[in-house]
């Protein structure tokens, strides 16, 4: 079975190529990226599933802190039954930073038996970030398994006081929620590589407490 | 060198518009164990969450002096490096950050305050299994995410094995009997009285008189609405057993 793993790392002034796949048969896609802080960049990802066990799926995730902007765009077709994708797309606003997200899934009308899954999550640090997502699912088969589920949230207060209770700093208390926050996208990465990009996203997360 | 270790003056806190005590004085020394009872809506946890310093909670007048030092001008952090610990009524989850990496920050985070180097990976293992052994806790927590799926019996004795961890100099607390069968009560105070010394304190917060069997209060103070209306010795546990709180 053919597997593609790709993987975009983007730093301050990096910009994205737009990607489009297509996956046939039995393929299978792995599409990694990080959005690294101070990185002003606009990803979009277009996936078609065009044959029978094709299988997509996108991890990313964004860490900003200064006055970024980035956009996020994935649009993914199952045009074919017996395909499935999962995406899952979390990030971290901070300072006077701008993210935006618009997925979309659309699960065409022979696309039986399909599965495709998304989540995009993201948590503000500052009352001047701000966040907007738009999470489209488009089905026109009826036996698929669907789901999306999109949240723009705070680190949890309960936490970081327990936290902080035993002798944990807030900045401390804060990374820890971060990191626990963002790891289920560092789940899926190319093998061999997940300790240094874990070292990356910690570094950067740092960077913006 | 004076014993007290604790000192409360004239204390009046509120929440949003709502004033909950309403002028406390309490005076705690080292070695001591007091206990703080009262019915529903006396104040207690709000007295153990200034003790702490939970944000939301406003202090209004009065003083609280803890070794001295000025305890309401310090981080919930700078009082946990003070050796205060609170072991909380209902304890937080705190998903994706297991038990060993939540302790190994709390105690790196004090090491490094106090200018000591971090303990070894292997020093901190030790240690973190003795104490686990000392409450009785099966080893396999360590791997668990912060109390997420433990029951309320787990939930309480995570508590006193962190107790255990950060060994502080004035424990409180707060409601730790409540929602534990017998047994999970006799660890927890089995865990409070061996760390028991003539240096340390604690305080037990609480609504009933169980855990009062076990861990024998040295002073009790009753606890009504926002005020201390009566002090005495252990026999005032008794006193409130038989009579309730309306008495006070």
């Amino acid at each position: 079975m053919a597997k593609t793993e790709l993987l975009y790392i983007l730093r301050p002034g990096d910009s994205f190529q737009p990607l489009t796949v297509n996956a046939g048969a039995g393929e299978e896609y792995s599409v990694t990226f990080l959005i690294l802080p101070g990185a002003d960049v606009s990803v979009s990802i277009a996936a078609d599933l065009t044959g029978a066990g094709a299988n997509v799926r996108i991890n990313g995730l964004y860490i900003c802190g200064a006055s970024e902007r980035v956009e996020i765009k994935t649009n993914i077709r199952h045009l074919v039954p017996g395909t499935s994708s999962n995406q899952i797309v979390n990030g971290v606003a901070g300072g006077q930073a701008r993210a935006f997200f618009d997925g979309r899934i659309i699960v065409a009308q022979d696309a039986q038996k399909t599965e495709a899954y998304q989540t995009n999550h993201n948590i503000l640090l500052t009352e001047g970030a701000k966040v907007e997502t738009k999470p489209q699912l488009e089905i026109y088969a009826d036996d698929v398994k669907c789901s999306h589920g999109a949240t723009i949230g705070r680190l949890d207060e309960q936490e970081q006081f327990y936290m902080r209770s035993r002798g944990i700093p807030e900045d401390e208390a804060k990374f820890l929620q971060l990191i626990s926050f963002l790891s289920p996208v560092l789940e899926d990465v190319p093998e061999g590589r997940k300790e240094e990009l874990a070292a990356l996203v910690e570094a950067s997360l740092r960077s913006v407490l | 060198m004076s014993d007290i270790l604790l000192k409360i003056e004239g204390l009046h806190a509120s929440i949003g518009e709502k004033e909950i005590l309403k002028g406390v004085d309490l005076e705690i020394r080292k070695g001591e164990v007091h206990a703080v009872m009262g019915p529903n809506g006396a104040g207690k946890s709000t007295l153990s969450a200034v003790l702490t310093g939970k944000p939301l909670y406003e202090v209004t007048a009065g003083s609280i002096t803890f070794l001295g030092r000025n305890l309401l001008e310090m981080s919930p952090e700078e009082r946990s490096w003070a050796g205060i610990f609170l072991s909380f009524q209902y304890p937080v989850e705190i998903p994706g950050v297991t038990i060993t990496n939540f302790m190994k920050a709390a105690l790196d985070a004090r090491r490094k305050h106090l200018g000591e180097k971090p303990l070894s990976g292997a020093e901190f293992l030790k240690l973190l299994r003795s104490k686990m052994d000392f409450v009785k806790m099966n080893p396999d927590f360590a791997k668990r995410e912060v109390n997420v799926g433990f029951s309320g019996g787990e939930k309480k004795r995570n508590e006193i094995f962190q107790m255990a961890m950060l060994d502080p100099v004035l424990s409180i607390l707060d409601e730790t009997d409540s929602g534990l069968d017998v047994d999970a009560l006799k660890i927890v105070a089995d865990g409070v009285n061996a760390l028991r010394t003539p240096e340390k304190s604690s305080i037990i917060i609480t609504h009933y008189q169980k855990l009062l069997e076990y861990v024998v209060p040295d002073v009790v103070h009753v606890l009504k609405a926002g005020k201390i209306v009566a002090t005495g010795g252990r026999e005032l546990v008794q006193v409130i057993e038989n009579q309730g709180f309306d008495k006070f």
